[in-house]
């Protein structure tokens, strides 16, 4: 009886230690002792997934993601040896010597980029050399991503990522569902901080995004922009756009503006220069636009090329004298002489023979106040006020192109209607297809095509506009290629000045173009606004047209078609 | 059993009761003898080793093999990386401006017109011009315009007749000894907060060609 006695008070002390520390361990302090479990426990990572890249027709990368590191210093530390230090880091990573001292030695700060989005490889190096002679306070941190080639070539079209990773502008922003793919997670058992061979361990792996094809060429996209950038400041404008399609196709091969960013240092552009002017900014196209009235005009079989039309110097409509940009008296031109020195007379009164709607018709048949569809939110679509609303004053100046405003795209695809043989392609930017962030579907493989005007009336014009290039009759003479049969028209337009809404005596000049003119391969579409060396469409697009176009015909080896040019008269 | 012994026991006297003994059935003894202990025990005590043992050694191979894998992601990743440095300085080298500054540098010139030789009859196609290297075009933006209250008044000074002709090469001595000097300039007008290695590179080679594209502007406005 003793011994059970004795037994059963044993247990009993024990079982009461078991409980105090229960007590101990659940009842005072569990959330210290619950860290801790986890502490030693599961451990979770997360496996970022590679964004896809933007490449051009040809494959050539216009963005891509890349591993990549910056170097950072502390200056507190690096003050004593910055002059050492930053030798070796300007050796190294090819920086400018007197920044990084400079950065070395800035006083009041632990945290100086020294360089940024270094490989990696790259940036360990540096760090380990300077480690190893003993030199501290440099260090890298991860640095990505995104990086941008050719820095500011087709930046206006591709936009950016953020430092911290967010897509901000352009298509990183419209497809961003495309490109982000999914991050995957790795859980797995640590102990003492090292991975537990047999321990628990589950992955799922990360969905890297896909890449997206542009219909862009870069070689064309970067000599356009060099060509556009040279054009806008020797004529000291305010901005430019230059367009260039496969009359084709409808396929963008290069959409140029200026002034633009450098896609790897966001930082330092402005806001306004970070969308594609090309498609949101809208002015009046001007002459340019007396193409698409004079192949109306000869679809509808009112005129002819070698209509004769007889020119006053000016005449009065409503309340306005309509005048052309030289004075002259009374003129004896052909259509063909209207178009080739660009007589907004000669224009009027060959559009007298439409009534408003059919003009109406015809310019929204070329796409005129409607929007393109390349995807972005909020692209425009011009303005191309209901004929019901036109008194005869509107017409006329409708007809040579003012009272009417357009985007740079949009006039490039209504002149390819031209070159295409009166079949009105919608451009594209995205070769393929792919689904925006919104939803829509867009690509080369969902546009469409529709016929404005008829084979003969297209080629008919297009004979018309190869007047504009001739050396003796046209307004642009710099326009043309030598042994090719160049078809273009220039364009210069009064512009509305944002404040007053009205005219302001600024400009718009253009020139768009297509060649070879027998059989079109490309159209260039240049525009600059208010430029201020007192040039027209002829002597500021003129030049930049035939660049461009020579690099193309160059470049995709297109021969001249050898068909000798047609001789209309321009006066009778 | 009892039962049929019983009955003679009473009939029959008791002699050669000894032989009766004898002849009494009896339980035989166990002929299977117990298994030697001495194997059993050595099996067992093999496969405790043995099992012992295995599971060390396969423990060592998977920290081993561990090792050897951390290693290889260590070097695979290092690899990667050189494999992406080296695809980034490709894509710097085919980048279309490098490429035009270089081919600029050479003293080559976009030509104006495009013209082609048809191989099969000898035949050139458009007409063939010389490319002069007025007719190219800037690929680099000017220089920025420095304010004018920054701008240092110019001083002109006669240069003695004896001196003069040899322009190119002072203007290039001059040009290194207030290397430092520019530098630091050029330092100074560019951003503060960010500066990639790749684009200051980039901005590097622009400077250089800028120079070259201002002495070939000079140039040629000379020639003309």
């Amino acid at each position: 009886m003793l011994r059970l006695r004795v037994g059963f008070i044993l247990i009993a002390m024990v079982v009461s230690v078991f409980g105090a520390r229960l007590f101990q361990l659940q009842g005072i302090d569990p959330k210290a002792y619950a860290a801790r479990a986890e502490a030693v426990g599961l451990q979770t990572i997360t496996l970022p997934a590679t964004r896809g890249s933007i490449v051009d027709r040809n494959g050539e990368p216009l963005a891509e993601s890349a591993d990549g590191l910056m170097v950072v210093a502390d200056p507190m530390m690096t003050v004593d040896d910055a002059r050492e230090i930053a030798r070796i880091v300007a050796e190294d990573l090819d920086v400018d010597y007197f920044e990084t001292l400079d950065r070395l030695r800035r006083p009041d700060t632990r945290f100086q980029y020294l360089a940024r989005r270094v490989p990696a490889p790259d940036a360990r190096a540096l760090v380990e050399r300077l480690e190893e002679l003993g030199y501290e306070g440099v260090d890298t941190r991860r640095d990505p991503v995104r990086s941008y080639p050719s820095d500011d070539v087709a930046a206006n079209v591709v936009g950016f990522v953020a430092g911290d990773g967010e897509a901000k502008q352009g298509f990183e922003k419209i497809f961003d569902q495309q490109l982000a793919g999914k991050d995957g997670t790795a859980t797995y058992e640590t102990g003492g901080g090292q991975r537990l061979p047999l321990g628990d361990n589950s992955v799922d792996p990360p969905v890297d995004g896909e890449d997206l094809t542009l219909t862009i060429d870069r070689d064309v996209q970067w000599y356009t922009q060099r060509v556009l950038r040279q054009a806008v400041e020797d004529a000291r404008g305010e901005s430019g756009s230059a367009v260039v399609l496969d009359s084709r196709t409808g396929e963008i091969l290069a959409l140029a503006d200026h002034p633009t960013f450098d896609a790897n240092q966001p930082m330092l552009a402005s806001k306004n220069d970070m969308w594609p002017r090309s498609l949101f900014d809208v002015y009046e196209p001007g002459s340019v636009q007396k193409v698409l009235t004079a192949a109306s005009l000869v679809d509808a079989g009112k005129v002819t090329p070698d209509t004769r039309i007889t020119v006053p110097g000016q005449i009065q409509r409503q309340d306005r004298t309509i005048g052309d940009y030289w004075d002259h008296g009374r003129l004896r031109l052909t259509l063909t002489g209207v178009i080739a020195k660009s007589s907004n007379i000669g224009t009027v009164l060959a559009a007298d023979e439409f009534s408003p709607k059919e003009l109406y018709d015809y310019l929204s048949g070329f796409g005129l106040g409607q929007v393109p569809g390349l995807g972005y939110p909020g692209e425009s679509g011009g303005l191309l006020p209901s004929w019901k609303t036109w008194s005869q004053i509107n017409q006329d100046t409708i007809a040579f192109g003012q009272g009417v405003s357009v985007t740079a795209l949009q006039m490039a695809t209504a002149v390819n209607a031209i070159a295409n043989g009166g079949v009105l392609v919608e451009p594209s930017l995205v070769k393929g297809s792919a689904t925006t962030s919104g939803g829509a579907v867009v690509g080369t493989e969902t546009s469409s095509s529709r016929r404005v005007v008829s084979e003969s009336a297209a080629r008919m014009t297009a004979e018309m506009m190869e007047a504009v290039t001739d050396p003796e009759e046209g307004t642009a003479p710099a326009a043309a290629i030598e042994g090719y049969r160049v078809a273009g028209k220039t364009g210069t337009a009064q512009r509305v000045g944002e404040e007053c809404g009205c005219y302001d005596g600024t400009f718009t000049v253009s020139f768009a173009g297509f060649a070879p003119a027998d059989d079109p391969r490309f159209v260039v579409y240049v525009v600059v606004q208010d430029p201020k060396n007192g040039g027209g469409g002829g002597s500021i697009g003129g030049p930049a047209f035939h660049e461009i176009m020579s690099y193309l015909l160059r470049k995709y080896a297109v021969p001249p078609t050898g068909a000798p040019a047609p001789d209309n008269p321009v006066e009778w | 059993m009892s039962t049929p012994l019983s009955q003679p026991r009473s009939r029959v006297p008791r002699i050669a009761e000894a032989a009766v003994e004898r002849a009494r059935l009896s339980v035989v003894p166990r002929t299977t003898r117990r298994a030697p202990k001495v194997p059993f025990v050595t099996l067992v005590s093999l496969l405790l080793f043995g099992g012992i043992a295995g599971l060390l050694l396969f423990n060592t191979t998977m920290q081993q093999s561990s090792f050897v894998a951390s290693s290889m992601e260590v070097q695979a990743a290092e690899l990667a990386g050189k494999e992406e440095s080296l695809r980034m300085e490709l894509d710097r080298l085919r980048d279309p401006q490098t490429v035009a500054a270089k081919a600029k540098r050479l003293g080559m010139v976009p030509s104006d017109n495009p013209a082609f030789l048809r191989l099969a009859d000898g035949k050139v196609l458009g007409r063939p011009t010389v490319a002069e290297p007025s007719t190219g075009f800037r690929i680099t933006p000017p220089p920025p315009v420095k304010p004018e209250s920054l701008r240092p008044r110019t001083v002109i000074a006669e240069v003695p007749e004896a001196n003069r002709g040899d322009g190119e090469r002072a203007d290039s001595a001059r040009r290194s000894s207030t290397r430092r000097d520019s530098a630091r300039r050029a330092g100074s007008r560019r951003d503060t907060t960010a500066g990639s290695g790749a684009a200051s590179r980039a901005r590097g080679a622009e400077r250089r060609t800028t120079g070259r594209d201002r002495n070939g502007a000079d140039r040629s406005g000379r020639a003309r």
